[in-house]
C-alpha cells in the first residue's frame, strides 16, 4: 500500500474494505495492470469488430485470388467479376439513373466504338484504357460523381497485406481477436462450472466419493492433453449418438472445440474447490446451517461458493490463457475452429508452408496469442497475490 | 514402499485399459472406416462389395465387440499393419519412440540446468532487475504457444539466417556412420530442442524461484550465515539442496506437458517422432497406428512420471509412501 493510502487510512480512521485492499494490492502488481489494459483494447477490439469493417469498408471474407500475398501497406485493385458485379448493382438500384448516364456520355461522345446500351457502362469502366473513363468524370454531373465514388471503392488499401485467399490480414485478425477471446472465455466459464460441480461434490460429500473423484482429477492431470484432445477433437460429431444432432449447424466447430477443451481443463478448478471446500466445511457457520435445517444445494451455494469465489476468480484468469493456448494449437493442426470462421490458431494453419513468402502471416497471429496469454497469466498472477491473505499487507 | 509400486503399477494398468477403450470408441466415431477409405479409391466397387468386406472385418458389429477382438489380438502381441505405411506397427513405432525419447529427454535437461539457474539466482534476490527480467521471460515461455515457436525458430534459422535445416530427422540418403551420423542428427535437433526447451523453462524458472524464496527464509539458513559461512557455501550447500527436493515434483508433472509440447512441435518441423506419428495416423485415419502409438506414449508419459515420484521418495527422507 502506498504512503497517500496510508494517510487516508488513518485520516479517516475508518477500515478499508475487502475489495478496497485487494484492488490496492492489485494495481501494485505491475505487469498485471499492463495485462489488463491490454485485455481491455483487445476485448474493445473484438467487441467492436464489425464496426471496423464497416468503417474502413474492408469485408474480412472478401476473396481476391488475383490479389494473394500482397506486402503490408499495399492498395490493391478489385478483380474484374468483382467490378462487373458492383457495376450491375449499381444499374439495377436506379435504371433511369444509369440511362441519364448513357444518353448524356453519348452525347459528349465519350466513348468512340458502338456499343449497345447494356454493354456501355461496363465497357467504360472496365477497359484497359483510361481515357473514356476520365472524359466521362469531366462531364460532372449528380449522376456521374455518384458512379465515380462507386468506382474510387474499386481498390482497398490493406495496411498488413493480404493471405492466401486474398483477404485483408488486419481484418482478418480482428475478427479473429473476436473468436479468440470470446472462445477463451467461454471455455474458461465452462470448466470453472464443470470444475466447481465436481470439486464441490468430492469436498462436500468425501467419504467414497471423494476418493473416486480425486483419482479421476489425478488421473486425467497426469495425462498429457494434446493427443487426448486431438482424439476427441477428430470425432465426426454426427456419428455420436444423441448428442450428434443437437450440434448441428454454423458454429459446430466451435462448439465442439470448446465441449473437447472444456473436458480437459476443468480439474484444477475441481482439484481448489474441493480444497477450499475440505477447509470451509468444518467451519462454525456450516454447523450452524446445518442445524438450521438448511438443504446440501443450499449451503453449498450461498455458505459454500461465496468463500471459493476469489481463488476461482484466479484460476479462471489463468484458464482463459490456457484455453487461447488449446485453441490455438488445435485449429493450428487443422481440427480445430474451421475456416472461413477466423481464429488466430486456424490463420496460423496454412502460414507454416507460406514462411518464404510470406513471414509475417506466420508471425503475427502468434504474437497477438502471445500477448493475450500472457497478459491473462499476469493479471492471474496479480488476483492471486492481491487475494492471498498470506501477502496481505494491512 | 514395494506395495506403493504395486498400487501405482496396478494403477497405471487400469488407467491403459479405460484409456485404450475411450481411444478405440473415439476413433471408431471418426469420419470413415478402412472400408469406407478402400471404396472411395475405388470406383468400381459395388454397395454390395462394402457391406462383405465390412462383413468379412468384423465392421458391422457394435464398437466393443471390435475393441474385445483388438484387445485380444494385443495382448498377444499383434499390433496390426500400418495402412499408409505398409508395414507392421511394431516395426515403426520402435524408431519413432527412440527419437523421441531423444528430443524430449534432452530438452527436459536443458530447461532443468537452464530454469534452475536462472530461477535460482532470481529467487536470491527478489524484486531486483534480474529477477524481473527472468519473471517476463519466464511468464513469455508459459504463454508461447509451442508451434508458433518452432515456425518462428524456422523462420529464424533456416530461412533468414539458413544454419539449421527447416525440418526432418536425419539427411535423406546419407548413410553416414559413428560420430558423423550424430552430427547429422544432431543438426536436425538444434531447432526442436530449442522450442521445447523454451516452453518448458519457463515453468522452471518460477518454480525454482519461488522455492528458493522460500528456503532462503528457513532458520537454518540464517544460521549458517551468522557462524560465517561462505555466502556461496550457504546458498548452494544449504538452500539449494533443500529447495531441490519439491523441484521433484514438478518435473513429474511436466511429463505430459514435455510430451504435448512434443506432439506439436515434430509435427512442425516434421520431425520422425512419436508424437507427430499420433497426429499423421489419426488425420490419414490410420487407425493401428493412431491407436498403438497414441497408447505406447502415454505408457511413456505414465511410467515416467512414476519413476519422477519415487525420486522424490528416495531424495526426502521424511517422505514414506504407504
Amino acid at each position: 500500500m502506498s504512503d497517500e493510502n496510508l494517510q487516508s487510512f488513518d485520516d479517516d480512521s475508518q477500515a478499508l474494505s475487502m475489495q478496497q485492499i485487494v484492488w490496492h494490492q492489485f494495481i501494485e502488481h505491475k505487469m498485471a495492470v499492463v495485462g489488463m489494459a491490454i485485455i481491455t483494447i483487445f476485448v474493445m477490439i473484438a467487441l467492436s469488430a464489425p464496426m471496423i469493417s464497416k468503417i474502413t469498408g474492408i469485408d474480412p471474407e472478401k476473396q481476391n485470388i488475383f490479389k494473394r500475398y500482397q506486402k503490408p501497406f499495399s492498395t490493391i485493385e478489385y478483380s474484374q467479376d468483382d467490378k462487373e458485379a458492383a457495376i450491375e448493382k449499381f444499374i439495377e438500384e436506379d435504371a433511369e439513373r444509369s440511362q441519364r448516364i448513357i444518353a448524356a456520355a453519348r452525347s459528349a461522345n465519350v466513348l468512340e466504338s458502338e456499343v449497345t446500351d447494356e454493354d456501355f457502362l461496363f465497357e467504360i469502366i472496365l477497359s484497359e484504357d483510361k481515357s473514356a473513363q476520365n472524359r466521362l468524370w469531366e462531364l460532372k454531373s449528380q449522376d456521374i460523381s455518384e458512379l465515380e465514388s462507386l468506382c474510387s471503392r474499386f481498390t482497398s488499401f490493406h495496411l498488413l497485406g493480404t493471405d492466401e485467399l486474398g483477404r485483408d490480414v488486419l481484418m482478418r485478425l480482428v475478427f479473429g481477436t473476436r473468436v479468440s477471446i470470446a472462445f477463451g472465455i467461454m471455455v474458461a466459464l465452462a470448466s470453472a462450472f464443470l470444475g466447481l460441480l465436481i470439486g464441490s461434490l468430492a469436498g462436500y460429500y468425501g467419504g467414497w466419493i471423494d476418493s473416486l473423484l480425486s483419482r479421476f482429477i489425478d488421473a486425467l492431470l497426469s495425462l498429457p492433453s494434446i493427443p487426448l484432445m486431438i482424439i476427441f477433437a477428430a470425432v465426426d460429431i454426427s456419428k455420436i449418438p444423441f448428442v450428434g444432432g443437437m450440434l448441428e449447424g454454423e458454429n459446430q466447430s466451435v462448439l465442439k472445440l470448446s465441449i473437447v477443451i472444456a473436458l480437459f481443463s476443468w480439474m484444477t478448478v475441481a482439484r481448489l474447490v474441493r480444497g477450499s471446500i475440505l477447509s470451509i466445511k468444518e467451519r462454525e457457520f456450516i454447523l450452524a446451517a446445518k442445524t438450521l435445517g438448511a438443504r446440501d444445494v443450499s449451503i453449498i451455494l450461498s455458505h459454500i461458493v461465496p468463500n471459493v469465489i476469489s481463488p476461482l476468480l484466479v484460476a479462471v484468469t489463468l484458464n482463459v490463457g490456457n484455453s487461447i493456448l488449446s485453441e490455438a494449437a488445435l485449429s493450428f493442426l487443422g481440427l480445430g475452429i474451421q475456416p472461413p470462421t477466423p481464429s488466430w490458431g486456424n490463420m496460423l494453419f496454412n502460414a507454416q508452408e507460406l514462411i518464404f513468402e510470406a513471414p509475417l502471416l506466420a508471425i503475427l497471429p502468434g504474437l497477438l496469442i502471445l500477448l493475450t496469454v500472457i497478459s491473462f497469466n499476469f493479471v492471474g498472477d496479480g488476483l492471486q497475490n492481491a487475494i492471498d491473505p498470506k501477502s496481505i499487507r494491512r | 514402499m514395494s506395495a506403493y509400486i504395486i498400487r501405482r503399477v496396478i494403477q497405471v494398468i487400469i488407467m491403459m485399459f479405460v484409456l485404450s477403450f475411450i481411444c478405440y470408441y473415439m476413433l471408431s466415431l471418426m469420419p470413415g472406416d478402412p472400408v469406407d477409405i478402400l471404396a472411395s479409391s475405388n470406383p468400381k466397387i459395388t454397395t454390395g462389395d462394402i457391406e462383405r468386406l465390412k462383413a468379412l472385418y468384423g465392421l458391422d458389429k457394435p464398437a466393443y465387440v471390435r475393441y474385445g477382438n483388438w484387445l485380444n489380438s494385443f495382448i498377444h502381441g499383434d499390433f496390426g499393419y500400418s495402412r499408409t505405411y505398409r508395414i507392421p506397427v511394431m516395426e515403426l513405432i520402435g524408431p519413432r519412440l527412440f527419437n523421441t525419447f531423444i528430443l524430449s529427454l534432452s530438452s527436459l535437461l536443458l530447461s532443468l540446468v537452464l530454469g534452475v539457474a536462472i530461477g535460482v539466482y532470481a529467487g536470491l534476490k527478489p524484486g531486483g532487475k534480474f529477477d524481473y527480467l527472468a519473471n517476463l521471460c519466464a511468464y513469455a515461455g508459459i504463454s508461447t504457444p509451442a508451434f508458433w515457436l518452432a515456425i518462428v525458430l524456422i523462420i529464424l534459422f533456416s530461412v533468414a539466417v539458413p544454419i539449421f535445416p527447416a525440418g526432418g530427422t536425419i539427411t535423406v540418403g546419407t548413410n553416414l556412420q559413428g560420430f558423423a551420423a550424430w552430427l547429422d542428427r544432431g543438426k536436425y535437433l538444434v531447432l526442436p530442442i530449442l522450442s521445447l526447451t523454451a516452453l518448458q523453462a519457463g515453468v522452471f524458472v518460477r518454480f525454482a524461484r519461488s522455492s528458493m524464496m522460500e528456503a532462503m527464509g528457513y532458520d537454518f539458513i540464517r544460521t549458517a550465515r551468522a557462524k560465517g559461512l561462505n555466502r556461496r557455501v550457504v546458498v548452494w550447500k544449504h538452500a539449494f539442496r533443500n529447495a531441490l527436493i519439491p523441484l521433484l515434483t514438478i518435473v513429474a508433472l511436466s511429463m505430459s506437458n514435455l510430451f504435448s509440447g512434443a506432439v506439436l512441435t515434430e509435427t512442425v518441423f516434421a520431425y520422425q517422432g512419436v508424437g507427430s506419428l499420433i497426429y499423421k495416423a489419426i488425420i490419414e485415419s490410420d487407425f493401428n497406428v493412431a491407436m498403438v502409438s497414441f497408447l505406447v506414449s502415454i505408457f511413456m508419459v505414465l511410467i515416467m512420471n512414476l519413476i519422477a515420484d519415487l525420486l522424490y521418495a528416495a531424495a526426502d527422507p521424511r517422505i514414506t509412501y504407504d
